[in-house]
């Protein structure tokens, strides 16, 4: 038993009469901030947090505390015991989890070699990164992060898990100067195990973009073909995490999934699937959630058919439905491993030969997805790399451009995904990551020039 | 205020002053208490106290920074988490370049309190959930049509204890409030539309006590505010087009902080914060030769009013609070600052540089931005002075590119102004721009009877993000010749 778990569960004696519930995390991360080709901000940053649940009957209260120490816990259950029974009743409360529900295996989510990075550790596989953007005449910006945390989960009425896991991310800019514009390029890695960073190989991507992105052309506002790279396709994907599959969003009525379950939103090529049990490489999810309720893999979107919702304890006794795992740390209701399924294509360079003209996007800069949230109407601009595709080629770097279109009409247009994905850390969720293709959709609308003729 | 671990805290610094390879160290002490409480339709939603203890532990080496902090504060573990700073900034010298420059900085000593009338922290919890559930039940009855009601309201008290290398020892204790409601309206066709008040959640923030929430009177604005849902599910949307757009004082507010505020932080236009904000179209050139607007448009920098949510005594390099124009009648003049990047540009830190707790280092951030009042007079009087034009507010939505020039933003309702008089309601208003330019077609700006500092719970910006408080102080203003649409 993780020293954790043991804690938190001698704590739980001390709850008394009440019902309660102990979820603990302590996250340790080694953060190598650089930018304008200097490490900037390099830091190790401890993030302890328990987060503690007291229950008398439907009345429930809940502390949040840095305080990971069994003082400071059976203080912070005897404080909410008392707020517990000053507050109303929460419709639908069920109780905490109990020892039963889903069992199945763990997905391997930990690496010695990522928990043990020293700083001298994460400088040594930084500098050829560095290096190499220098040697190239650019300037770097970027992170790599060793993190490894822990977690784990007891009830009064025997619930009672624990898991470790390692994050090791490497994002890097090359640029064609440190802040004013101009060319970028991105590369990204996501691995649990820091030996298999893909550090090199991604530096010299963010090269290879920036350097194809110099002396961009302006292009028309309008709507486009679009092939996206998985950077962009997430981060679409995160926005409509964030408006679409809660609970809280479908019974208040803004979701696009509200009173829609068993219909087509969207096209029939896409799958959109929470997958937190992911074995592979691209698996990031932790296997239970905040209430301890074992994670499954839950079909969202299938063939463009929406499925489900997600939902806690509470949203699923009082809607008629079961919990899915889904209570996020410190609170709400959402995914923390959406993936999309993946399509035929072997390549962008297979999407790209049936784009007549249009655009290839590497990256998007400030999606917001609030606009009209039932269509899913998302605007937001390209960033760190687009270009011109004529007769199915990159032909010419472009400035970037802002869209304003339904992500859902969107994918309804889409006609093409690439067979390999990609894993992209969410940055809401230090323990998730979404996956995506590379995916073509027709007739993107592009309603403004980022930076044209301002002076 | 929680006693801070004093005797540590210096003993970790007369460790640190003895280590010979560093340049200046900080040990800063944060303890943050907070409660968080929402009522949706009738039910309590969340009811949660929050707490975080700890310190953080910044160094200069011979070249570099580092990082280290600890949430047990005893002196072992401090004197610990100094060791790993240290030694992260002995990693990090051996690859850097070029040396930070680090100008000095007078040694600060004294004390700053949030001025407030009724601590919230004395509020029994039942008056502070009654006083989100009479006002969600107003905002659902009357109509089937109302879907969802939710009121909120959160409460921060932070206190910090900062000592440096420099002789710097300030201690200052904050109470940051922010409460609000909205309603969502939903048609028989699937429609829906939302209305909050005071502004948009995450919007409505302050530093005081709890005579504010008297202030606001959530139960006073019930009425209004579902009637507009309700009429709006029914409107027909903004059209498109060139307007003439007038703002309402809380989307002034979030202009400000996209397109004025970002913009001037100096880490940003030097590149800093690439991997996750972007950089600045405000390079260092354009300094005192920029015309960022009209000559109506004065935006000042400061942290000394009181009230604010970017208001406190001491940044967290010890700079003290001031007050400095950004902006200066249409001529951009200045930036947000540290001392470390002021110093590049020739000039002294504006004092901006704060963490958003014990576990991260400060980064610049805004503190009270805000646009000067004009001679306007009130909004009604701007409508009144509009021959053809629209009037949005309470943001929904808000995106602004990797430079801070095309931003697009849409809000809640948008009333037509015809000749003078606001005819009919549109829904699902955007605008859309380039940020000089549309500063620079300011014609109108409401005077200090309309003005109103609002503020923003949760700015987020940094690498791993970092959630601060700012403040905008603004009045109503107008603006020509702007491309509007509709999300419908």
């Amino acid at each position: 038993m993780s020293d954790l778990l043991s804690l938190a569960r001698d704590v739980l004696s001390e709850a008394g009469e009440a019902e309660a519930e102990i979820y603990l995390c302590v996250a340790e991360r080694g953060c190598a901030r650089f930018a304008g080709g200097e490490l900037g901000q390099h830091m190790q940053l401890s993030e302890p947090q328990a987060v503690v649940r007291v229950a008398h009957g439907r009345r429930v209260a809940e502390a949040v505390t840095s305080r990971i120490d069994r003082e400071a816990l059976v203080l912070a259950v005897h404080e909410t015991a008392r707020a517990a029974r000053l507050v109303p009743e929460v419709e639908g409360f069920p109780g905490f989890a109990g020892a039963g529900g889903a069992t199945g295996e763990t997905p391997p989510r930990y690496a010695e070699s990522t928990a043990t990075a020293t700083p001298e550790d994460r400088v040594e596989r930084l500098v050829p990164a560095l290096d190499a953007i220098r040697a190239a005449g650019l300037v770097s910006a970027g992170m790599l992060e060793t993190s490894r945390s822990s977690h784990a989960i007891a009830t009064t009425h025997g619930c009672a898990r624990s898991h470790d896991a390692t994050i090791a991310s490497f994002r890097v800019w090359a640029l064609e100067t440190p802040g004013a514009g101009g060319a970028a390029g991105y590369g990204g890695h996501l691995h649990r195990d820091v030996r298999a960073l893909r550090v090199q190989e991604e530096a010299e991507r963010a090269v290879r973009i920036c350097k194809d992105s110099i002396g961009p052309v302006s292009l028309d506002e309008g709507t486009y073909d679009v092939v996206m790279e998985p950077e962009a396709v997430t981060e679409l994907c995160e926005w409509l995490a964030a408006i679409a599959f809660g609970a809280p969003e479908v019974e208040q009525g803004t979701s696009p999934m509200a009173g829609r379950l068993g219909e087509r939103i969207t096209g029939d090529t896409v799958d959109l699937v929470e997958d937190p049990c992911d074995a592979s490489e691209l698996g990031f999810g932790a296997p239970f959630d905040r209430e301890g309720t074992r994670k499954s893999r839950v079909p969202l979107i299938e063939k463009g058919v929406a499925r489900a919702v997600l939902y806690d304890r509470t949203y699923a006794a009082r809607l008629g439905a079961a919990s899915t795992g889904s209570a996020l740390v410190p609170g709400g209701i959402g995914p923390t491993s959406l993936a999309m399924g993946a399509g035929a294509a072997e390549s962008v360079d297979d999407l790209l030969s049936g784009v007549d003209r249009g655009l290839y996007v590497c990256r998007l800069h400030y999606v917001n997805g609030f606009l009209e949230p039932r269509r899913a109407v998302m605007t937001g601009l390209t960033r760190d790399g687009c270009f011109l595709v004529e007769k199915g080629k990159i032909t010419r770097p472009v400035g970037n451009m802002r869209f304003t279109d339904s992500l859902l009409e969107g994918l309804a247009r889409c006609d093409g995904m690439t067979r390999g994905r990609k894993a992209i850390p969410t940055w809401w969720s230090d323990v998730g990551a979404f996956v995506a293709p590379a995916v073509r959709i027709r007739a993107l609308r592009f309603n403004g020039r980022s930076q044209e003729g301002w002076r | 205020m929680p006693s801070p671990p004093d005797a540590a805290l210096r003993a970790t610094l007369d460790w640190l002053r003895k280590q010979p390879s560093l340049r200046y160290a900080e040990v800063r002490f944060v303890d943050t208490r907070g409660e968080r409480l929402r009522v949706r339709d009738g039910r309590p939603e969340q009811v949660t106290a929050e707490a975080s203890r700890g310190v953080g532990i910044r160094v200069l080496g011979a070249k570099a920074w580092g990082f280290a902090c600890s949430p047990d504060t005893s002196e072992g573990a401090l004197l610990a988490a100094a060791n790993r700073a240290v030694a992260i900034a002995r990693a990090s010298d051996a690859v850097s370049r070029a040396p930070v420059v680090f100008p000095g900085q007078a040694a600060a000593r004294g004390r700053y309190e949030t001025k407030l009338a009724i601590d919230p922290f004395t509020v029994p919890l039942e008056d502070k959930l009654g006083a989100l559930d009479a006002p969600v039940r107003a905002l659902r009855a009357g109509d089937a049509r109302l879907a969802s009601a939710e009121a909120w309201m959160d409460w921060t008290r932070q206190d910090k204890r900062l000592l440096s290398t420099e002789g710097t020892d300030v201690t200052q204790s904050f109470t940051f409030g922010a409460c609000g409601m909205h309603v969502f309206a939903r048609g028989d066709d699937g429609e829906s539309q939302r209305r909050s008040y005071p502004t948009w959640q995450g919007g409505d923030g302050f530093q005081g006590g709890w005579e504010r929430i008297h202030a606001l009177d959530l139960g006073a604005h019930a009425d209004r505010v579902k009637d507009e849902a309700l009429a709006l599910l029914v409107a027909p949307p903004c059209p498109s087009g060139q307007r003439t757009l007038l703002l309402e004082s809380s989307q002034v507010a979030l202009q400000i902080h996209e397109s004025c505020g970002h913009p001037t932080e100096l880490d940003r236009v030097f590149g800093s914060e690439i991997s996750l904000a972007g950089g600045s179209f405000l390079q260092p050139h354009l300094l005192g030769n920029l015309r960022y607007g009209s000559p109506l448009v004065t935006l000042v920098a400061d942290s000394t009013r009181p009230g604010g949510h970017g208001t406190f005594g001491w940044d967290d390099e010890g700079v003290p609070a001031g007050t400095r124009p950004l902006v200066d009648r249409g001529l951009f003049v200045d930036y947000l600052s540290s001392r470390e990047t002021a110093v590049r540009v020739g000039r002294a830190s504006t004092g901006t540089m704060r963490a958003d707790g014990w576990n991260r280092p400060p980064i610049i951030r805004m503190i009270n931005v805000s646009l000067d009042p004009g001679e306007a007079g009130t909004l009604e009087d701007l409508v009144a002075d509009t021959d053809d034009g629209v009037l949005v507010a309470t943001d929904k939505s808000w995106s602004i590119d990797d430079l801070r020039l095309n931003f697009q933003f849409s809000c809640e309702i948008a009333w037509e102004i015809k000749h003078g008089k606001r005819t009919r309601l549109l829904r699902n208003p955007f605008y859309t721009g380039i940020t000089p330019r549309f500063w620079g077609s300011c014609d109108a700006v409401c005077g200090a009877d309309d003005w109103r500092l609002w503020g923003v719970s949760t700015c987020g910006k940094g690498d791993p993000i970092q959630s601060m408080h700012v403040g905008h102080g603004a009045a109503p203003a107008r603006f020509r010749d702007v491309t509007m649409g509709s999300a419908s």
